[in-house]
């Protein structure tokens, strides 16, 4: 069974107490709502579970656990329906910092890199991983924020959305921590932007 | 507000195995004589693939950023005020390593780099960072063209970069990506895989109410620009190329262009089997009969892949060919694959009978971007 596709035009993407913006770019002109929000960890989360072809590092379970989290609140069990229009937008300034320094040591050490290393070497893989488990046919936009995360996401699902190549968009924002362990991460759905 | 701004390419530059330069970078792929080589740059023993396209004598990657955008910038013959007025977008790989670290301090993270290109280059605008594998610098151009057109910004100077360095060589030996034939044949029957290759490129685009009021001359115009997904597979592209295809019409539509206008696909493939058959079925949906007629190559058999820069480097290859007047070649040709039911230029440049072109990157994740320019 699919979930329904998402609804018409709805308020803007910025949260409360942010602009989607920066002042060289339009502000949005309405008041913000998002569709659905999830975190990790939230009460009772212990650590991501694995994802099937990713190794080593916390990033691509963390990027599925939040993104699965926030499309069953809206969806509840996926795929969406072709033609959804659905875009992903991976915000990470560190990107997947564990697996990188490991390739970087094995490198270093003449060792040999496992091929699923490969797979996961750019952030679109588990965005795509993603896309393709709930069918979002939309874009695929991985960020390193200059300034807010958030801002520049939402700024980006924004245009997405204005330009027309997109009907709405998973914002996810993820960090590790410093020592490569699971950090923090954000899903958020946004809908259409309203303007005048 | 209503869309009204065209979109203006106003300034260039590329370094690639081929040269540095625009110049260079034109000969290189009318040439078509492929740039691959022994990599001499780092160690490459125990490596299934040693090959690959370097330039040499390279600096790092932030001092070959830095000099493509100023590059860029004098071709657009930006003063330092409209510098100040300009953004960056930048395309890179996002992890570490991108920036030179002085002796016993970490890596910074990809963020500084944009801020000391920003700072060196005197970019006074808004930056923004590209990490979306191998359509990050088109994504960037379709990113700065919007926003442009929407009327948000008036120049944006998007740079991308990538040298071919140990981390990501070892990664696609290990994943088997790498052409173990040491050529890269794009659509070709007994096509083996990829080869990387250096890009380090930037152009300036901007409005044409900016460019008139500088009197800066055009070199081209992004016309249109499409971006879709896949959502087919985490690394694999869908086999009949719907999210490619779906890219590819709406940058038709916001050109407002049919496919017939088009004279040349600069294509994305990579000389992977499955890749370039998937971008082949995405050409046959768009273009339908029309598809075996229309005039593409894929360069990256000259200058290699530059993964997130390639998309640029392309974008510029293209451009350049229009503006020239001839089609570029695609090297390492064997014979035909009926999978790939394609016009490919080969053997020699073709005169170019419109105008109108399109380039095509495509990435992990089912990413896809099509861009369309102009130059009559």
């Amino acid at each position: 069974m699919t979930a329904s596709t998402p609804s018409p035009p709805r308020s803007c993407t910025s949260g409360p107490g942010e602009t989607g913006t920066t002042p060289a770019e339009r502000a949005p002109t309405a008041r913000s709502r998002n569709d659905a929000e999830a975190r990790w960890p939230e009460d009772g989360d212990e650590g991501p579970a694995g994802v099937p072809g990713f190794v080593h590092s916390a990033f691509a379970p963390l990027v599925v656990a939040v993104a699965e989290r926030c499309l069953a609140r809206r969806y509840g069990t996926g795929p969406l329906p072709p033609g959804n229009g659905t875009a992903v937008v991976l915000v990470s300034a560190g990107g997947d910092t564990a697996s990188a320094a490991h390739v970087r040591a094995a490198v270093d050490a003449g060792d040999r890199i496992g091929p699923l290393f490969f797979f996961q070497s750019v952030p679109n893989s588990v965005a795509g991983h993603v896309a393709a488990r709930w069918g979002l046919d939309g874009p695929v936009v991985c960020l390193s924020p200059t300034g807010d995360p958030r801002a520049e996401g939402e700024a980006e699902a924004d245009l997405l959305l204005h330009d027309g190549d997109a009907a709405q968009a998973l914002l996810i924002l993820i960090e590790l921590a410093s020592d490569g362990t699971p950090g923090e991460a954000t899903a958020v759905l946004l809908g259409e932007g309203t303007r005048q | 507000m209503a869309e009204r701004e065209t979109v203006r390419i106003t300034g260039t530059y590329a370094l690639s195995a081929l040269g540095r330069g625009a110049d260079a970078l034109l000969a290189g792929v009318l040439t078509g004589a492929p740039a691959f080589g022994p990599v001499r740059r780092f160690d490459t023993t125990g490596r299934r693939v040693t090959v690959a396209a370097t330039a040499p004598d390279v600096g790092t990657l932030a001092d070959e950023l830095a000099d493509a955008i100023d590059a860029a910038a004098g071709a657009a013959g930006l003063d330092r005020a409209g510098r100040a007025g300009s953004a960056l977008f930048l395309a890179t790989h996002g992890g570490p390593h991108s920036l030179p670290v002085p002796e016993g301090r970490d890596a910074p993270t990809v963020p500084a780099l944009a801020g000391h290109l920003a700072a060196r280059c005197g970019l006074g605008g808004r930056t923004r960072i590209y990490t979306t594998a191998c359509v990050s610098a088109s994504s960037a151009v379709a990113d700065a063209a919007a926003l442009i057109r929407r009327g948000d910004l008036e120049r944006v100077v998007v740079a991308a970069g990538y040298l071919v360095e140990p981390d990501q060589y070892a990664l696609f030996d290990a994943g088997r990506a790498l052409a173990a034939d040491g050529a890269v044949r794009p659509f070709s029957a007994g096509r083996k895989g990829l080869l990387l290759g250096d890009g380090v490129a930037a152009v300036v685009l901007e409005s044409a109410s900016a460019a008139a009021r500088r009197g800066a001359e055009t070199v081209a115009t992004v016309a249109g620009w499409g971006r879709a997904g896949d959502a087919y597979h985490a690394c694999q592209p869908h086999p009949e190329g719907l999210g490619l295809a779906r890219a590819v019409e709406a940058a038709l539509r916001r050109g407002g262009l049919p496919p017939e206008a088009v004279g040349y696909v600069n294509a994305n493939a990579t000389g992977t089997p499955f890749s370039d058959a998937s971008e082949a079925a995405a050409l046959t949906r768009v273009f339908g009969d029309g598809a075996g007629r229309l005039p593409v190559s894929s360069t990256k058999s000259v200058h290699g892949h530059a993964l997130e820069a390639s998309g640029l480097l392309e974008l510029l290859v293209t451009v350049l060919a229009l503006r020239h007047g001839k089609l570029p070649v695609t090297a390492g040709w064997l014979g035909p694959d009926p999978q790939c039911p394609l016009d490919v230029i080969r053997d020699a440049p073709r005169p170019a009978r419109t105008g109108h072109a399109l380039t095509l990157n495509a990435a992990f994740g089912g990413a896809n971007t099509a861009l369309l320019v102009s130059t009559s």
